[in-house]
């Protein structure tokens, strides 16, 4: 084993020779260097696979053989081997990346980043604490020395502040080592942890100013001006040694030093860092310098790896791989931000847009930030995800409701930034300029991170191997995006193929499963092939969707909670970039990213208590909580139904939807929507309604489910464009499947379960034939069409055949999902919720109606003469969607026999009895067959009685019309379809005003003038920020000594 | 039940019987409403006339396919609304089809001539069709709530959804009738008729003394023929199904007619009374007092 002491030695000795050797090229120096940070890696390396391979105690080395302060002391243990790894390796990297600058300055330069990087070993080596504060010096000195390697006023500003700051902690620092050398009479770190709880009360003097001092290292709120003057002011790659290097190290700092306040330095740390989470996150809100982002950001995740620690005593055995996966997270994703935005060289967030320049520079941006924000399969997943379980298992409902928060706002920025870049017009920006210098790590870093994602997941448990395994396909189907479209498409189809293939065997036997994973791959199939009318290489598409039905396949065939979530996750990242791909879909993508993310942390907590109240994460979990149960479903219950467009949570959709392609559009609405009724199963499964709080939460869901219907149909009937009509139809549909279950009986739920089944044939046809026409016409706007019917004969019969099947009018299907509902309402006597649901489906006839007639009927446009009938590649899977409504509108008892049998366990009472096929209840009675029989028979015998009387009828000219003795020849002057409903709308437009949007959008101005506020503390003066820490240390004395201790 | 193909006759006989009496009605009610406003009128078996008129015109032109079925839709929803609702109580003959459905196949076989009547019209281009269309789909999405709250509250008072079976209920004379035990929702349906009997102050649908404006705009000939036999019939089937549920329903074919009379005359003297409203109007119209009272009908249930 090579002798740790070596990775100091070779610092010094190549920074020393670095000097003597001005001669040498500068690129041989700066090759030296990076062998020599190599080499220091590579020895701690060395002993890290030493200590994970072998059970085994490090050494301690001395040199020159004397005690401390007077030699140093060093201690190489499996932590410090780790830890010593980051550092090193992120000195090859920084140093790698700082290549231009390096160069430029010369060996001066590389000398100082070398005894940086020595520094920061040394601060974790070291066993004594006089040598730490020395290495802290160094590692100071020569940060401010980087720092100032652009000599521009921002930097020289940034540096000075940083240069008085760490002079004052610094100072700190000694006088509390100078006390604790008074009391104890050593400096030995090991013998000052046996010593300091004996000799010392904890909260005393010397603890405490130790302890504030490396607190303020990992510059806590609001003593932090400074630093984060130091991320903005800092050139990129030094930024990213600071996040990452110099933070990991300070870090460590607080992990060896902080047992020397004893219990209240834990629960100081804990405020502190939770604090400075949530606040530095807030205060970034409105924030629009990406460097400041970053910095705020990066506060604010070691603020909450800081406060992990000092709640570690609380998270028991997974504390350490809470705090490493998030660390190792940040460490990876934040250095890789700051490296790229070095490469974009500009501070707003706006002018990001330019990296989409660069796809595979943009890619890494996208995994940095989900990475980030603790989306799967990132390390920061599977660490927040235990975070919360272990916080909220020993009742720190407060902690990790605050967490959630700060990760909410988190969220908000990071994805506003990246959702920015991803749809802002870049036209005018040049391409960002990268080399090998700068372009390299961070792609070691982003690639790293899946790795890194794994190795966390094996720790964890919960995940299995098919969590990734298909990652690799979606990854490969990424690197084959050169190709032309319909080969990607056909690789997609043959990956979606193979995984139903995996999965029938895991929900063969389970209805319930089988309902789901039919619909969800399924629609990948229908989807998959509707996409081949698409030309050229439509990049990105394919990886996303993948991406998609992968966590919806997983969210199937979870057997436990974390299984649930991964999946819950990953289908929202792949869904987010579906639905932002439209031209105008940047707010609303982002907004669906942000409810989708409040969900998911909801939703988290809720399993949280689960989890606290069943003792494991199995699916089961679910089922009786008794820890705050009322907040466990509720907040399951919220989760999902950001994803089911509930009222309050449905703002997102329309637009979202709305300005989504045809293929997109199906798969969002048809499919995606039902990932949201999958959780509210579980979650009402589990919760039953036998419990008075469950009859709460169940009363008020059956409200938001049946005004949700309400709203949805209301808000369709005043569109104009197509899609939006059809997004927010989507919205009034998912209202009467939430409405169903709310009512947790036999018929509710079959009809929930129908709906479900049924929303995803005809709104599917809908979805790609209306996309389809859509883009033949080139516009959704319904008015701007008319007389299609004559164009587009195949697709007027599907959509004709859907909207029968919407409005539920017999002899279609849909009208069994409307029996079932009257003969609930009236045997559960739920006449209020019903009647609301039932004016609901009343009013969806003015949309349906508006949609058909617009489009095919009336007036046929000049511009659209020559229009095209639908891509048969969409008219196809329509059509077999089609067949399967004919089918089940002859026989529903096909569907709704085995719904029924699976119900009849959970729903024993009120059950739809079937003989042959006539259903009935309690109630009423229908057969479908008869129905049909008789009313197919009048059909075709008024049919042919019309044929007979009517045999010699021509057909007329357009403009062959009776209008009053003019004659009409503008199409456009005779096709009544824009503001169709006026009239409807003047007497209850009062219920499609968007008071949801505007309390969404006061939330949004609030939490934007919270953080204006906050942020005025920043005033960039450097005495303000030295008071702010002065002010820091005595609140926090005040505090500790009034309260804590 | 089972199929009996033998119902096949009987129901088609009941279709004639009530398409007759629809027709019948249809010169009465002109009728009345001339001599309340000082007027002869037209004579009583002039639709009769019509009819035979509207079939013998030689001309006829079409606008396209759905054009042509959209009467074809209409009549077949008119006729299916009676070939599931029972005519005579206690009669096979004229039970029809209702034990193939309920209530609800009734309301919703409802939309079902509409719709197609709608999109026929629709594809005629002309413009005071679709404006019709929009109208009257607007005024009939509220008319049906305080509809759909006096059938809930039928039926949760019957303890079912069956129309048979809820005539079945108010034998024994009028005291067991809904009318008479369930006053509050029969006074929603009767308000709810109003609603969509085409009849002042809820006829601005077809606006029938201004400009031709409506569903039937583009129609004539065969075409008109066959809108005006769903004329006849599309009618007298709500009426029948509101004898039903409210007043007893019909143990022979004079009380269903004497009844069917009756209760037609409802609209018809509110629409000679009362002036016409505008969609709007008739909108939150429908949203006060019968809504009110339907909340109230199933709040008493």
């Amino acid at each position: 084993m090579i002798n740790p002491i070596l990775i100091i030695a070779i610092a010094l000795g190549t920074a020393f020779s670095l000097g003597l050797l001005k001669k040498l090229g500068r690129e041989l120096s700066f090759a030296i260097t990076l062998i020599a940070l190599a080499a220091m890696a590579f020895i701690s390396a060395q002993w890290l696979s030493a200590f994970l391979t072998y059970n085994m105690l490090g050494p301690v080395v001395t040199t020159a053989g004397g005690r401390a302060p007077f030699v140093i002391v060093l201690q190489m243990g499996h932590m410090e081997a780790l830890f010593t790894l980051l550092i090193n390796v992120m000195g090859v990297m920084g140093a790698f990346y700082l290549h231009d600058r390096l160069t430029e300055n010369g060996n001066g330069a590389m000398a100082v980043l070398l005894a940086g990087i020595m520094g920061l070993n040394g601060i974790i080596l070291t066993g004594d604490i006089f040598n730490l504060f020395v290495f802290l010096e160094i590692a100071s000195i020569a940060t401010a020395g980087l720092v100032l390697l652009v000599t521009d006023f921002k930097s020289l500003t940034a540096g000075f502040k940083y240069m008085l700051a760490s002079g004052l902690i610094s100072g700190l620092f000694l006088l509390g080592i100078i006390f604790l050398y008074n009391t104890t009479g050593t400096l030995n770190i090991r013998e000052l942890l046996i010593a300091v709880p004996g000799t010392i009360k904890a909260g005393s003097v010397a603890s405490f100013l130790v302890m504030m001092a490396i607190l303020l290292e990992m510059k806590p709120f609001p003593a932090n001006g400074w630093g984060i003057d130091l991320y903005s002011g800092a050139p990129a790659g030094v930024s990213a040694l600071i996040a990452s290097a110099s933070a990991t190290a300070a870090y460590f700092v607080l992990i060896k030093l902080l047992p020397l306040g004893g219990t209240v330095a834990y629960k100081i740390a804990a405020a502190v860092g939770i604090t400075t989470f949530v606040a530095s996150n807030l205060v970034a809100l409105s924030q629009r310098s990406a460097t400041k982002l970053l910095g705020y950001s990066s506060i604010g995740q070691m603020g909450l790896v800081v406060g992990i620690y000092g709640l570690n005593y609380h998270l028991g055995s997974k504390a350490f791989l809470i705090i490493f996966s998030l660390l190792g997270t940040h460490y990876l994703a934040k250095a890789g931000l700051f490296w790229l935005s070095g490469i974009v060289q500009s501070t707003e967030i706006d002018k990001w847009s330019a990296l989409r320049k660069s796809p595979v520079l943009f890619v890494l941006f996208g995994i940095f930030v989900f990475a980030l924000m603790g989306f799967p399969p990132f390390p920061s997943f599977f660490g927040k995800w235990e975070l919360i379980m272990g916080l909220v298992a020993s009742k720190l409902y407060w902690w990790a409701g605050a967490i959630l928060l700060g990760t909410m706002f988190e969220g908000i920025y990071l994805f506003r930034w990246f959702s920015r870049a991803l749809k802002l017009d870049n036209q005018e920006l040049a391409k960002p300029r990268s080399t090998i210098y700068t372009f390299v790590p961070p792609l070691v870093f982003a690639i790293l991170l899946f790795p890194a994602g794994y190795y966390t997941s094996t720790y964890t448990g919960g995940i299995g191997i098919m969590g990734f395994a298909p990652l690799l396909f979606i990854m490969l189907i990424g690197f084959l995006d050169f190709l032309p479209a319909y080969i990607k498409n056909i690789l997609s189809i043959a990956g979606v193929a193979a995984y139903s293939w995996y999965l029938w065997p895991h929900v063969q036997g389970n209805t319930f499963k089988i309902v789901f994973a039919g619909i969800f791959m399924g629609g990948a199939l229908l989807a998959l092939f509707a996409g081949f009318y698409r030309r050229g290489k439509h990049l990105g598409f394919y990886p996303t969707t993948l991406l998609m039905f992968l966590g919806l396949g997983i969210l199937v065939d979870a057997s436990n909670l974390m299984e649930l979530f991964y999946g819950w996750e990953l289908m929202t990242i792949g869904s987010y970039f579906l639905l932002i791909r439209g031209e105008r879909s940047l707010p609303h993508g982002y907004s669906y990213l942000l409810f989708s993310l409040g969900g998911s942390l909801a939703m988290m907590f809720g399993f949280g208590l689960a989890h606290a109240s069943a003792g494991t994460i199995e699916l089961s979990a679910l089922n009786h909580i008794h820890v705050l149960p009322a907040l466990a479903y509720s907040l399951m219950l919220v989760g999902f139904m950001t994803k089911t467009a509930s009222l309050g949570f449905h703002i997102w959709l329309p637009g979202a939807h709305g300005e989504a392609v045809a293929d997109i559009h199906f798969m969002a609405s048809a499919v995606l929507l039902k990932a949201g009724v999958f959780g509210i199963i579980l979650v009402l499964s589990g919760m039953g309604n036998s419990e008075p709080y469950a009859r709460n939460i169940l009363l008020v869901l059956g409200w938001i489910g049946a005004l949700t219907a309400l709203i949805g149909n209301i808000g369709a009937a005043f569109q104009e464009s197509a899609k939006y009509l059809l997004a927010w139809s989507s919205i009034g549909q998912l209202g009467y499947i939430v409405f169903g279950l709310a009512t947790m009986t036999h018929l509710g739920w079959l009809a929930a379960y129908g709906y479900t089944i049924t929303h995803f044939l005809y709104k599917g046809i809908l979805f790609l034939i209306i996309g389809g026409i859509a883009f033949r016409v080139g516009t959704a706007d319904m008015y701007k069409m008319g007389g299609l019917i004559k164009r587009m004969p195949f697709s007027f019969l599907a959509v004709l055949i859907s909207i029968i099947t919407l409005a539920g009018i017999p002899p279609l299907v849909g009208f069994t999902g409307k029996w079932i509902f009257y003969n609930m309402i009236v045997s559960e006597h739920m006449f209020y919720q019903g009647l609301v649901v039932i004016i609901s489906g009343i009013v969806a006839f003015l949309y349906l109606f508006r949609l058909i007639h617009v489009i095919f009927l009336g007036q046929l446009k000049d511009k659209n003469r020559r229009v095209k009938e639908v891509y048969p590649w969409l008219l196809i899977p329509a059509y077999a969607m089609l067949i399967g409504v004919m089918v089940l509108s002859m026989f529903p008892n096909t569907l709704l026999g085995p719904l029924g049998r699976m119900l009849s366990t959970a729903f024993p009472k009120g059950a739809l009895h079937w003989d042959g096929y006539t259903a009935s209840t309690a109630y009423g009675t229908f057969n479908m067959p008869i129905i049909m029989a008789v009313i197919g028979s009048t059909f075709a015998v008024v049919f042919l009685w019309l044929l007979l009387a009517n045999r010699r009828a021509v057909k007329v000219k357009q403009f062959n019309i009776f209008y009053s003795g003019e004659a009409p020849s503008r199409p456009e002057l005779t096709h009544f379809g824009y503001n169709f409903f006026a009239h409807y709308k003047k007497a209850v437009g009062f219920m499609a005003v968007p008071l949801v949007t505007r309390f969404w959008d006061q939330v949004s101005e609030g939490l934007h003038a919270l953080a204006g506020y906050g942020r005025a503390i920043y005033t960039g003066n450097a005495q303000s920020y030295l008071f702010h820490i002065v002010g820091f240390v005595v609140a926090i004395y005040l505090i500790t000594m009034g309260g804590l201790s | 039940m089972n199929f009996d193909p033998m119902k096949i006759p009987w129901s088609l006989l009941g279709l004639f019987i009530v398409f007759c009496i629809g027709m019948f009605i249809r010169g009465f009610v002109p009728k009345i409403t001339a001599r309340v406003g000082k007027r002869i009128g037209i004579r009583i078996y002039q639709p009769w006339f019509d009819y035979v008129k509207n079939f013998s015109i030689q001309t006829s032109i079409t606008h396209g396919y759905m054009f042509y079925l959209g009467p074809v839709f209409r009549l077949t929803g008119g006729i299916g609304m009676v070939l599931f609702m029972p005519l005579i109580h206690g009669s096979w003959y004229f039970s029809n089809f209702a034990f193939a459905g309920d209530m609800v196949l009734f309301l919703y076989l409802m939309f079902f001539g509409t719709l197609g009547m709608a999109l026929g019209a629709g594809e005629s281009g002309h413009p005071y069709s679709a404006i019709g269309v929009a109208r009257g789909l607007a005024q009939v999405t509220v008319a049906e709530i305080p509809l759909v709250l006096a059938m809930l509250a039928v039926a949760a008072q019957h303890h079912t959804l069956s129309i048979s079976q809820i005539v079945a209920a108010q034998q024994g004379g009028i005291a067991h009738w809904t009318m008479v035990t369930n006053p509050v929702a029969t006074a929603t349906g009767m308000l709810a008729l109003l609603g969509s009997m085409m009849n002042s102050p809820f006829n601005v649908v077809l606006a029938p003394q201004e400009i031709p404006i409506g569903p039937p705009t583009e129609y004539h000939g065969t075409f008109l023929g066959i809108l005006t036999t769903n004329r006849s019939i599309f009618p007298m089937a709500k009426i029948i199904f509101f004898m039903n549920i409210f007043f007893g329903g019909a143990t022979n074919w004079a009380i269903l007619i004497l009844k069917g009379w009756l209760i037609y005359m409802w609209p018809v003297i509110v629409g000679v009374v009362f002036p016409r409203f505008r969609v709007d109007q008739s909108i939150r119209w429908f949203l006060k007092v019968p809504l009110l009272l339907g909340i109230l009908a199933v709040a008493l249930v």
